[in-house]
């Protein structure tokens, strides 16, 4: 990839999201959940969500996958509506989500079973995906033989094995130790200097989504809504001694402060936590 | 300081084997050396106080009987057996089968399983005559019952393996558009199997109890005919030497549905090979 002043690379919108609510029936009438969130992605950028816990960013995610219906407004991706789960997404949970007795090479190779892809074809493509993610000599090891980021690892191996467009990655490396998230997050910049992909990554991790990104939205407020919409002015590649600067830390600190003011206004109402949105 | 690190290292690794041995030794010899206490304290006492055999035969008046008179007790053994073999496998898949309706549909489940649970606190022992009544006195009745009293196990834990499946592994074979089959083969019933093999072994069990019960209430042959019918002869020592008989075909047929859990298990283990 080019190295750019602002990564963020020009290209027709990938993902539209155009005035999304989710509302969930509740005891006591309906939770909104996501009250208005419209945003783009382009071809090739990485956005991610940053917002605390129960803020209905993971519930955006999973209106985008197909997997929730929209209360209201409408999805749009690669030219097309969202009207249930489709072929041209990779999805990353927060757990690897692997099949317990399968080898990690099968692993990665379930969707093209389940997609009925030439499994012959793709093996290959499943090898050097595994290599490049380090996992080089630990294809036939199963998911317990492994630790939870190289799981992880297993698990962005699967989300790509079948080349999909836009991967929606839903709090990947938030169950994992700080030191092992800083090496995902280092891992994750390099596949995608390999692999082109757009990225919509979930998260509630400020450095994590500032390292990450070429845009932060920051969701918050109740009922919530997208806050901010700011693009990160970092080059690529980027080095992880990008943390280090003073940029950095002015850019997270604008992050906080946004996270910080929809906190304050909402802190009136009572907490809301829907059925679809994970503990976070 | 050194050496007493290293003298603590060579002590362990020189423990090591011998600590596994003695392990070994303990999970096998003692409970074998257990029974074996058992079974000469029962023929001492049995020879000291000289309890008469219609009472309590003595373990190796009972094993010489068994040795000379094997053809009468294997040839019992065998229909007991088979039907005990036949009612369970109806009702493992009488069981799988109602566990998968269940599973897939929420008005068979609603219907279905309060009505399961309720049907459980029947003391099902009761209505074994009336299985004579309705399917007669040769095995169907037998097996009939037999399916009846071992199948609900099978129901309740399929079921249950079939609903604790990763939601966010549903969710991915969702987001990949995958069939309800693709489902079912490559996640629910492999995660299932452990939950299978558990209720399979209690219907094991079960289904040799009733395919007993119904030799007690009519047959012709079969371990539990002998029982009864030494029984009433006072023949305690041919009723000991059958109930001997049917312990080792129930420890054959469970060890059947063991050896089929260790050949899933090999298939669909979470270890390594």
């Amino acid at each position: 990839m080019l190295a750019s002043l602002h990564a963020a690379p020009a290209g027709p919108p990938l993902v539209s999201v155009d005035g999304v609510q989710k509302t969930y029936p509740g005891r006591n009438g309906a939770i909104q959940a996501v009250a208005s969130a419209s945003l783009t992605v382009r071809k090739g950028e990485f956005v991610s969500l940053l917002g605390p816990s129960g803020c209905g960013k993971s519930t955006l995610l999973m209106m985008v996958a197909g997997l929730e219906s929209v209360t209201a407004g409408s999805i749009a991706l690669n030219g097309s509506a969202v009207t249930g789960p489709r072929k041209d997404i990779g999805i990353i949970f927060q757990d690897a989500t692997l099949l317990p007795w399968k080898s990690a090479l099968e692993n990665v190779l379930f969707p093209v079973r389940i997609l009925k892809l030439p499994v012959d074809k793709y093996r290959d493509r499943a090898h050097e995906l595994l290599r490049m993610v380090g996992l080089a000599g630990f294809e036939n090891k199963k998911p317990a033989e492994l630790s939870g980021g190289m799981r992880q690892r297993v698990a962005i191996c699967r989300a790509l094995v079948h080349d999909p467009d836009i991967l929606l990655m839903d709090e990947p490396f938030s169950a994992l130790d700080a030191i092992t998230r800083d090496q995902m997050n280092v891992a994750l910049s390099e596949i995608l200097e390999t692999y082109h992909k757009t990225v919509i990554f979930v998260t509630h991790s400020i450095r994590e989504a500032a390292y990450l990104s070429d845009r932060v939205l920051v969701m918050g407020g109740r009922p919530s809504t997208i806050i901010l919409d700011m693009p990160m002015p970092f080059s690529r590649p980027r080095k992880f001694d990008i943390e280090e600067t003073a940029e950095f830390t002015q850019v997270c600190r604008r992050l906080r402060l946004s996270i910080e003011e929809a906190h304050a206004d909402a802190s009136a109402s009572p907490p809301v936590r829907p059925a679809g949105s994970k503990a976070e | 300081m050194a050496n007493a690190t290293i003298g603590t290292e060579t002590g362990a690794s020189l423990k090591l084997p011998a600590g596994t041995a003695i392990r070994s030794l303990r999970s096998v010899g003692l409970p074998l050396g257990l029974a074996f206490l058992l079974l000469a304290g029962w023929q001492v006492a049995v020879t000291v106080a000289k309890i008469p055999p219609v009472i309590l035969p003595s373990p190796l008046s009972i094993a010489e009987y068994i040795v000379s008179r094997h053809d009468i007790l294997l040839m019992h053994a065998v229909p007991t057996t088979l039907e005990s073999a036949v009612g369970f496998l109806l009702a493992t898949v009488l069981g799988v089968a109602l566990a998968i309706l269940i599973t897939y549909s929420s008005l068979a489940r609603d219907a279905l399983y309060p009505n399961l649970v309720f049907f459980q606190l029947i003391p099902k022992i009761a209505l074994a005559p009336l299985f004579i009544i309705w399917l007669g006195v040769g095995m169907q009745s037998r097996v009939a019952f037999s399916v009846f009293i071992a199948f609900f196990p099978v129901v309740i834990a399929t079921t249950a393996g079939f609903m604790n499946v990763d939601r966010n592994m549903l969710r991915l074979c969702r987001s990949l558009t995958a069939t309800e089959w693709q489902v079912f083969t490559s996640i629910r019933f492999p995660s299932a199997l452990p939950y299978i093999f558990s209720g399979m072994k209690i219907a094991m069990t079960l289904a040799i109890i009733g395919v007993i019960i119904g030799e007690f209430i009519t047959a012709q042959a079969g371990l539990g005919y002998l029982i009864i019918f030494a029984t009433a002869r006072a023949d305690t020592e041919v009723s000991m030497a059958a109930i001997v008989v049917l312990c080792l075909a129930g420890l054959l047929l469970y060890g059947l549905v063991a050896f089929g859990e260790w050949l899933a298990n090999r298939a669909y283990s979470a270890e390594a090979l």
